[in-house]
């Protein structure tokens, strides 16, 4: 149903967009101040509305308490480099509709940011986790993390839904490396794929350590890029599983030495240590250790390495066996989880506050989405307010309604 | 079967005959003539008692100083001609009130205590009085019953008129301690939580023993008073499979040799060696104040569970300890 409006939505923008002239686009590249020359709605976005949703500052690293409540913009290069998996499906759909990708920045990763530019590299990686209700927005703000990441060179190791990992796999196979673990080569091959993409030029300078013997005939040398590792895992995607294993073996030993900096991103961390609805031949239920790939992604979260940070975020959507409204890290992480995370620093995502609600509406209203003709009023806007209790989520899904 | 139930058909057509026959010829005022049923007496309008006319309800001759225990002496059904009260009762339907009580089903389902007022009370209380001795005058507060009498013993007695003065309900019998009062060390009220389970009640640290399973009321107190005493002989001891209680056991989180303090350990021994300080012994470290105060959240958060307040304290007691702040 709300796929059929969005569509409805796109269709009528896009039919929209035909009509203006192309100087609006270019306008919203560069972000120069001034007011577009064709505009349907008799709405002119002043200085201030700009004022109030976006910023001109595009620099992560150069956010502040001022920039609270405001969109900065991400070029669509960049977005296919740094994020070729990993935001949420509807964000990429409303990239996709408004041509540009804005992230808001709110107090949640400014918090981060500040303790990500403090960190000590010499110490073990410190875990933070992003926690909060559903829809408040932990997703976007790892994907804001990771942009500065990315903007600071770091390697960025992002596993967009770990939940993928557990759940609905066609085909199992008996790991080759150890018999009683399972690989799973198609999530396994997709991986890596997405990470070649995002990760293209650490992967020439990085030298493996070890020698790894895939087959009778193939085998990667001791000293060989980390490439060909990547390669192997894409070309034979039997052993897909293995390269991934080795890919993290390798950079976690590597970035104590300090090469480079490693940041770890999963999404929907709780699904580690949960149950899986994966079964085997016989019907019995697979625990989530007996997959080679979550068994090595546990190796990675633990803080026993350094020059590097773990950022996590615990999601209830997507979870398996778990109530509705657990969003505490407690609940989701359960028992095994926490122990495990113990010591990291919990960071609460909420919904959003007076001044985000605002410059949310605000760019929605600049991008011409909302076409109610009530949009606007302050009625509106107390309606809106009212309906999605300011959680970012719903109020999306509301505004891709009018 | 079949043969008694011909010959009261016949019987019912000729009577039927006969009626159809007197009523026509009789009253033309009586409407339509009925089948009356086959019984032996039949009863016209004419030969029936005039009806005298319905008497106003008794409500409207009761004062209002009267004596109610008399009007409900015992527990009796709703008469609405007796309560002079104008209570309403049921689901009003469109445009509607609830209905009246006169001829109330819902008044008639409910029970009613109109037989237990406060003035009722009182004058059963009076009643009762003759049989009573007197309230000990040192025991004038709720502290001194429980220091002195810590076992508190709840049975019933029941009358009723009938052929036998015997009730089996009257056997059972509750007891209920507070384990406070009780002489327990740490291990032992654990221990005795664990045998006694679903009775014993956390929040107001109350163990009750209800016994029914035998005959007499006497040997009813005598079983629950002998539990309790082999509940506090048997907690008071340690047995060998009590060594091999595990984490799964433990009714609440400690925090000595944990995964959490492990963690903690091993976190602080790498910051400790990456900053190439001296060799610091595990007992300094856990002797800092940070590392208490962690200590301290964790425990809350994993025995109180998830809410803002304990997980604000860990998380600053870890930034403190991972030097973020």
């Amino acid at each position: 149903m709300s796929t059929g409006i969005m569509l409805k939505g796109m269709t009528r923008l896009v039919s929209r967009v035909h009509k203006l002239d192309p100087g609006r686009f270019s306008h919203l590249g560069t972000q120069a101040p001034q007011c577009p020359v064709a505009h349907l709605d008799n709405q002119v976005p002043t200085e201030r509305t700009r004022a109030i949703s976006r910023t001109l500052e595009n620099d992560p690293a150069k956010h502040g308490e001022q920039h609270v409540g405001q969109h900065y913009n991400i070029s669509i290069q960049e977005l296919k480099t740094v994020f070729p998996h990993g935001l949420p499906p509807r964000f990429v759909m409303q990239v996709k509709t408004f041509n540009e990708a804005c992230l808001m920045v709110r107090k949640p990763a400014l918090e981060l940011l500040h303790y990500l530019k403090n960190t000590n590299f010499a110490h073990p990686a410190v875990r933070y986790v992003l926690y909060g209700e559903k829809g408040t927005g932990k997703t976007l703000s790892l994907c804001h993390i990771i942009h500065f990441c990315a903007k600071q060179d770091w390697l960025i190791l992002h596993i967009p839904d770990a939940h993928l990992w557990v759940k609905n796999c066609r085909d199992l196979l008996q790991s080759t490396y150890n018999k009683q673990r399972f690989d799973q080569p198609l999530e396994a091959s997709i991986w890596l794929k997405n990470f070649k993409t995002a990760n293209e030029r650490f992967l020439s300078q990085i030298k493996v350590q070890d020698k790894y013997v895939w087959n009778k005939r193939e085998s990667t040398e001791k000293g060989s890029p980390l490439a060909e590792v990547v390669e192997q895992g894409i070309m034979r995607v039997r052993n897909a599983t293995d390269a991934v294993g080795i890919v993290l073996k390798e950079l976690k030993r590597q970035s104590s030495l300090g090469v480079f900096r490693l940041l770890v991103a999963v999404d929907g961390v709780n699904a580690l240590w949960g149950r899986t609805t994966l079964k085997r031949e016989d019907k019995s239920p697979i625990t989530p250790e007996e997959l080679a790939l979550i068994y090595n992604l546990r190796k990675m979260v633990k803080n026993d390495w350094q020059g590097g940070a773990i950022v996590l975020t615990v999601s209830q959507t997507g979870s398996l066996f778990k109530p509705r409204k657990a969003y505490l890290p407690q609940e989701l992480l359960g028992k095994e989880g926490f122990d495990t995370l113990d010591p990291f620093i919990p960071i609460l995502v909420s919904n959003y506050n007076p001044k985000e609600f605002e410059g949310c509406i605000q760019y929605y209203l600049e991008n011409n989405w909302l076409q109610h003709e009530k949009a606007h009023t302050e009625e509106g806007k107390k309606e809106l307010l009212f309906l999605s209790n300011r959680n970012p989520g719903l109020l999306e899904r509301l505004c891709a309604y009018l | 079967m079949a043969a008694p139930s011909l010959p009261a058909w016949l019987a019912l057509q000729t009577r039927a005959r006969t009626l159809r026959a007197f009523s026509t010829a009789v009253s033309p005022v009586t409407g339509a003539p009925r089948l009356s049923p086959p019984t032996t007496e039949r009863t016209s309008k004419h030969e029936r008692a005039p009806r005298r006319k319905a008497l106003p309800p008794r409500t409207e001759k009761m004062s209002v100083d009267q004596d109610w225990p008399s009007v409900y002496p015992v527990a009796a059904p709703f008469k609405p001609s007796a309560v002079p009260l104008p209570v309403r009762m049921g689901y009003p339907v469109k445009r509607g009130v609830p209905m009246a009580k006169e001829g109330n089903l819902e008044l008639l389902k409910i029970p009613n205590f109109l037989h237990l007022t406060p003035v009722a009370i009182k004058k059963h209380c009076e009643a009762l009085k003759d049989f009573c001795t007197e309230w000990p005058a040192a025991l004038d507060s709720d502290e001194k019953c429980e220091k002195h009498f810590p076992i508190e013993i709840d049975t019933a007695d029941y009358i009723s008129s009938g052929p036998s003065i015997r009730n089996p309900k009257a056997r059972v019998v509750t007891l209920r301690v507070k384990l406070s009062s009780l002489n327990l060390d740490d291990h032992a009220k654990k221990k005795l939580i664990k045998l006694v389970g679903d009775r014993y009640c956390k929040s107001t640290d109350v163990l009750t023993i209800k016994t029914d399973r035998c005959p007499l009321k006497r040997q009813n107190y005598d079983y629950a008073m002998y539990l309790l005493t082999v509940l506090y002989h048997e907690s008071w001891k340690t047995e060998e499979w009590e060594k091999k209680k595990t984490e799964a056991d433990m009714e609440e989180y400690v925090w000595k040799d944990s995964a959490s303090e492990k963690n903690i350990l091993e976190t602080l021994f790498q910051i400790k060696a990456a900053e190439k300080n001296t060799e610091l012994s595990k007992e300094e470290l856990l002797s800092t104040k940070e590392v208490e105060d962690y200590k301290n959240s964790v425990v809350s958060l994993k025995n109180e569970g998830d809410n803002e307040n304990t997980i604000s304290q860990y998380k600053e007691s870890v930034k403190r300890l991972l030097h973020l702040m």
